[in-house]
C-alpha cells in the first residue's frame, strides 16, 4: 500500500493484514553541488526499490514516503525521531518495521533504531532505464522481498 | 476500321482538365473534414493497447511469466508502466493470460510459488492460492479468480491486451 488517497481506502478496510511497514531513509545535503548529484540519484533509485518492493507485496507492506533528512555521520538524533515515527505508525496492527536505505550511516546506527535496517550500497547507474540496470535492479528487490518474507 | 480515330476537341479537353482539377480540390477539401469527423473512431484507445509479447510457438502447458512495458499516460504525467502475465496453452492448445495480481490486496501471485502447492499460483502475503485456470481455491484469502488478459493472435505472435475480471469472461 502506499500513501495515497486510493490505496488507503482500501488499506482501512483491510489494514488487519497489511502487518509490514516500510520507511525509505534518504539523505540530503546541498553543501556541494556533488552530493546534491548523489542525493538526487539516491533519492530515484530510492524510489524505484520501495516502490518495486510494495509492488511485490502491495497487499501486505505499508510504504511510507520517502524520510529525508540532512546528511550527517552523526545520526542519533534522526533515530530518536524516527522511533518516534515508528511509535506512532505501530498504534495500527504492524508487527514489522523495516528501514530501506543506501545511507551506510545508518549502519553504525542500526541497533539504535526500532525495525530492521535494510541497507544496500548505493548503485551508481548512469542510466536507471537501461536493461542491464533494470535486470540488477529486479534481481537485488526479489532478493530484498525474500529477505522481508523471512520474517513473517 | 479506316475512320480516322477521334482527336479529343477543345471542349472536352477543357472538360475533363476542370473536372479532374476540380475533383482534387475537392478532394483537398472534405478529406480533413472526413477524418475530423471519424477522429475519435480513430483514436487508439491507450487502456486498450495491444502488445506483442511473445511468439505462440514458445508458449507451453506450464505458466511462465511474461513481463512486457507499456506507456501509460494518465492526467500528470507520462510512465513506463511495466506488466506482466502467467501465460500457458490449455488443453485445448488455447492460450490462458492471467493477471498476477492478487484479487485478495493486490500482491504479486507466482506459478508454483509454494512448495507445497506446485501446481497452483501462490500468493506469499497471506497464502492465497488459485488452481491453474485461475479460480480461486476456497477456504484460502481471495474471493474470486484472477482477473483475464484480452488476447490476440497475429502471424504466430501473442499480443496482450487490458485485463478484464472474471465476471464479463
Amino acid at each position: 500500500m502506499q500513501w495515497n488517497k486510493q490505496d488507503l481506502g482500501q488499506y482501512l478496510t483491510a489494514e488487519e493484514y497489511i502487518d509490514t511497514l516500510l520507511i525509505p531513509l534518504v539523505p540530503i545535503s546541498l553543501a556541494t553541488g556533488e552530493d546534491m548529484v548523489k542525493g538526487a540519484g539516491q533519492m530515484e533509485t530510492t524510489n524505484i526499490f520501495v516502490k518495486e518492493m510494495e509492488k511485490q507485496y502491495k497487499g501486505r507492506i505499508f510504504l511510507l514516503p520517502i524520510y529525508s533528512y540532512l546528511s550527517s555521520p552523526d545520526l542519533e538524533a534522526e533515530a530518536v525521531r524516527l522511533n518516534k515515527w515508528v511509535e506512532n505508525a505501530c498504534q495500527r496492527p504492524f508487527r514489522h518495521v523495516f528501514f530501506f536505505t543506501f545511507d551506510h550511516q545508518w549502519k553504525k546506527q542500526e541497533r539504535l533504531l526500532s525495525g530492521n535496517l535494510l541497507w544496500l550500497p548505493s548503485i551508481k547507474a548512469d542510466d536507471i532505464q537501461s536493461k542491464e540496470t533494470k535486470a540488477v535492479v529486479n534481481d537485488q528487490v526479489s532478493q530484498l522481498t525474500e529477505l522481508i518474507k523471512s520474517y513473517w | 476500321m479506316s475512320e480516322k480515330r477521334q482527336q479529343v476537341s477543345r471542349r472536352q479537353f477543357l472538360n475533363y482538365t476542370l473536372t479532374g482539377v476540380g475533383g482534387f480540390m475537392a478532394a483537398g477539401m472534405l478529406a480533413p473534414m472526413v477524418r475530423f469527423a471519424i477522429d475519435p473512431a480513430l483514436q487508439a484507445s491507450t487502456a486498450g493497447e495491444f502488445k506483442a509479447v511473445e511468439e505462440v510457438d514458445n508458449i507451453t502447458e506450464e505458466p511462465t511469466r511474461i513481463d512486457w512495458e507499456i506507456e501509460q499516460v494518465d492526467a500528470w504525467y507520462e510512465s513506463t508502466v511495466t506488466k506482466t502475465a502467467w501465460v500457458y496453452k490449455d488443453e485445448n492448445g488455447d492460450i490462458v493470460a492471467l493477471s498476477p495480481i492478487c484479487k485478495h490486496l493486490g500482491c504479486m501471485v507466482t506459478w508454483a510459488g509454494s512448495d507445497e502447492y506446485p501446481d497452483q499460483f501462490y500468493c506469499p502475503c497471506h497464502d492465497g492460492r488459485y488452481y491453474k485456470d485461475g479460480e480461486n481455491v476456497p477456504n484460502t484469502p481471495p474471493a474470486e479468480g484472477l482477473d483475464f488478459y484480452e488476447y490476440k493472435i497475429e502471424d504466430g505472435t501473442l499480443l496482450l491486451g487490458p485485463t478484464k475480471p472474471r465476471g464479463e469472461a
